[in-house]
C-alpha cells in the first residue's frame, strides 16, 4: 500500500511541473506522461510529454482527434524519464536547453520572429 | 539603511499599482454622481487589496513560487485555463483603457486629439516593457505617481467638503432610476482596485527582486502603507469630484472633464497636475497590466520570463508581451472612450474575481508552501466576504447597466 502511495505522490509531483535544464533554463511544463506495461504487469514511466496536443487532450479527450488533425504532432516533444535528475516542484534535467527539442523553442522564436524587432538584445 | 531604502521603493511600487485609469475614472464619477456616498466602497476595496497583496507577497517570499506557478502546479492545466482566459479578456480591455488614459494625459498637455496620440502612448509602453530593467519599471512611474498628492492639496485649497455634502457619506443621495448606476459603480470600484493583474505582477516582482524569508516585514509594510497611500489618492479624487463636479451636474463622462475638478482649486497648474497624475498612474498601470498578463502566461506554461533578461533570452515571454499590446491597440482603434472602457473592464474583472481568487484561498492555507505562516481565520473569512460582495454586485449591476444604456 505504501508503494502505491509513493507512486501517486510521484505522479502528483510530475504533471504540470516546471522543467528546468542544467543551464537553468525554464523550457516548459510537463503536459502528460507516457508509460509502458511490462511483462510482470507493472506500469513503468518512460517519457515526459510537452506540447499543445497533449494539453488539448487534458482539457477533453474529445479534443484529441481535432488536435491531432490540426497539429499532426508538430509541436509535440518527448523527454525520456532517464533525463530527469531531480524530482520536485521543479524537475531538473541532466542536459542543456539546446539538447532538447522543446528547449529550442525560445531560440527559434528569437531567430525567426524577434530578429525583425529592433532592440531585441541579440 | 539599505533595507529602509527598499521599503520606500516598495511603497512607491504599491502606489503605482493601486491607482490607474480605472480608479481615476470610478472615483471621479462616483464623486460627481453620488457625493461622498461611495467612499465606503473605496475603503472596503482598500482593506481587501491590502490583505491580498500582503498574502501573495508572503506566499512568494516563502515558497519562491509565483501565483501563476502555484495555480498550474496545484490545480492542473484545465483549471488554470479559467483564470488565464478570464484574465486575458478583462485585462486586454483594461490595457486599452490605460493606454487611452496615457494618450488623454498627453493630449491635455499638447492639445492634440488623444486619438492621434494613442499609437504614441502604445509605443512608449512597448519600448519600456521591451528593454527597461525591472527597477525602472517599478520606480519610474511610481515616483511620478506622487503627483496624485496634489488631489489632496486641491481639497485643502477648496476648504474641504461643504457641510451639506457630509450626510451623503452615510446616506447616499440616490435619485429615482439611479440605483443601477450606483451598483455599477460599486462593482467598478471593487474591480478597479482589486485587480488580479496586481497579484501576478506583485508576486513576479517579488521574484525579480529575489525576496526571501527576510522580506516578510518589508512585504507587510509595503502592503499596508503603499495601498493606503493609493487609497488616499483615490478618495481625494472622489471628494474633489463631489465638491466641484456634482454642483455643475457634470457626471464626468470623459477623463478630460475630470481635470476640471483640479482646475477649479488650482487653476491651469491644477489642470497640468491632473494631466501629470493621469499620465503617471496610467503608465504605471499599463506596464503592470501588460506584464501581469505576460508573466501569468509565461509562468503558467513554464517558459523563461523576466524583465531583467534581454528579449531574446526570454523570447516566448517577450513575444506574448508584444502580442498582448497589439490586441489592446486593436481594441483601442475602435475609438471607445478610455473612461467607459476602464469602467467596463473593472466591472468584468469584478465578475471574474471569484475565478481568479478562489485558488488563492487554497494555496494560502497550504503548509507545504507557507510552513507556519499560513492564513489565519480572520484573513480567510475577510477574503471570502469580499469575493461574494464583488461578485453579487457585478452580477446585478452589469445587466442593469446594459439595459439602461451604459454609464
Amino acid at each position: 500500500m505504501a508503494g502505491q502511495k509513493d507512486q501517486l505522490l510521484v505522479m502528483h509531483n510530475i504533471i504540470d511541473n516546471q522543467l528546468e535544464t542544467k543551464d537553468q533554463c525554464k523550457i516548459g511544463r510537463v503536459a502528460d506522461i507516457e508509460a509502458e506495461l511490462c511483462d510482470d504487469g507493472k506500469l513503468v514511466l518512460t517519457n515526459l510529454v510537452t506540447g499543445p496536443q497533449a494539453l488539448a487532450t487534458r482539457i477533453s479527450s474529445r479534443l484529441r482527434p481535432v488536435a491531432e488533425f490540426l497539429l499532426r504532432g508538430r509541436f509535440e516533444h518527448h523527454i525520456p524519464i532517464s533525463e530527469v535528475k531531480e524530482i520536485g516542484p521543479t524537475l531538473r534535467l541532466r542536459g542543456m536547453a539546446k539538447d532538447y527539442s522543446v528547449g529550442q523553442s525560445d531560440r527559434w522564436i528569437a531567430e525567426h520572429i524577434l530578429r525583425w524587432i529592433p532592440g531585441n538584445g541579440r | 539603511m539599505k533595507k529602509w531604502f527598499s521599503i520606500t521603493l516598495g511603497i512607491v511600487t504599491a502606489t503605482g499599482g493601486f491607482l490607474d485609469a480605472g480608479t481615476v475614472a470610478t472615483s471621479g464619477e462616483a464623486g460627481a454622481k453620488f457625493g461622498l456616498g461611495l467612499i465606503w466602497a473605496v475603503l472596503l476595496a482598500t482593506v481587501a487589496v491590502i490583505l491580498l497583496v500582503e498574502m501573495i507577497g508572503r506566499f512568494t517570499a516563502l515558497s519562491q513560487k509565483t501565483y501563476a506557478d502555484a495555480i498550474r502546479e496545484n490545480f492542473g492545466f484545465k483549471f488554470y485555463l479559467l483564470p488565464l482566459i478570464s484574465g486575458i479578456i478583462a485585462e486586454s480591455l483594461l490595457l486599452a483603457a490605460e493606454i487611452g488614459g496615457i494618450a488623454i494625459a498627453l493630449s491635455l498637455f499638447t492639445g492634440i486629439s488623444w486619438h492621434y496620440l494613442f499609437p504614441v502612448a502604445a509605443l512608449l509602453v512597448w519600448i519600456l516593457s521591451w528593454r527597461a530593467p525591472f527597477s525602472l519599471i517599478e520606480n519610474g512611474p511610481a515616483l511620478l505617481g506622487l503627483i496624485t498628492l496634489s488631489f489632496l492639496v486641491g481639497i485643502v485649497v477648496l476648504g474641504g467638503p461643504p457641510r451639506e455634502l457630509l450626510p451623503t457619506l452615510w446616506k447616499p443621495d440616490i435619485k429615482q432610476g439611479e440605483l443601477a448606476d450606483y451598483l455599477f459603480l460599486v462593482a467598478a470600484i471593487l474591480g478597479a482596485t482589486i485587480s488580479p493583474y496586481l497579484l501576478y505582477f506583485y508576486s513576479s516582482g517579488a521574484r525579480e527582486e529575489k525576496w526571501s524569508r527576510d522580506s516578510l516585514l518589508l512585504n507587510r509594510v509595503t502592503a499596508i502603507v503603499g495601498m493606503s497611500f493609493g487609497s488616499l489618492g483615490s478618495i481625494s479624487l472622489l471628494v474633489l469630484g463631489a465638491i466641484v463636479l456634482r454642483p455643475l451636474n457634470i457626471s464626468s463622462s470623459t477623463l478630460g472633464e475630470l481635470g476640471l475638478a483640479m482646475a477649479k482649486p488650482l487653476g491651469p497648474l491644477g489642470a497640468y497636475l491632473f494631466a501629470g497624475a493621469l499620465f503617471a498612474t496610467c503608465l504605471g498601470a499599463a506596464l503592470e497590466v501588460m506584464l501581469g498578463v505576460s508573466y501569468n502566461i509565461a509562468q503558467g506554461f513554464g517558459w523563461e520570463w523576466g524583465e531583467n533578461k534581454k528579449p531574446v533570452e526570454a523570447a516566448r515571454f517577450n513575444l506574448v508581451l508584444t502580442i498582448i499590446l497589439l490586441v489592446a491597440v486593436a481594441i483601442g482603434l475602435f475609438g471607445t472612450d478610455p473612461l467607459q472602457l476602464a469602467l467596463l473592464a473593472s466591472t468584468v474583472i469584478a465578475l471574474f474575481l471569484p475565478i481568479s481568487l478562489t485558488p488563492f484561498l487554497f494555496i494560502m492555507n497550504d503548509p507545504d508552501y507557507l510552513g507556519d505562516h499560513t492564513n489565519g481565520r480572520f484573513a480567510n473569512i475577510a477574503i471570502i466576504c469580499v469575493l461574494i460582495i464583488a461578485f453579487i454586485v457585478a452580477v446585478i449591476a452589469l445587466p442593469l447597466e446594459i439595459l439602461t444604456g451604459g454609464g
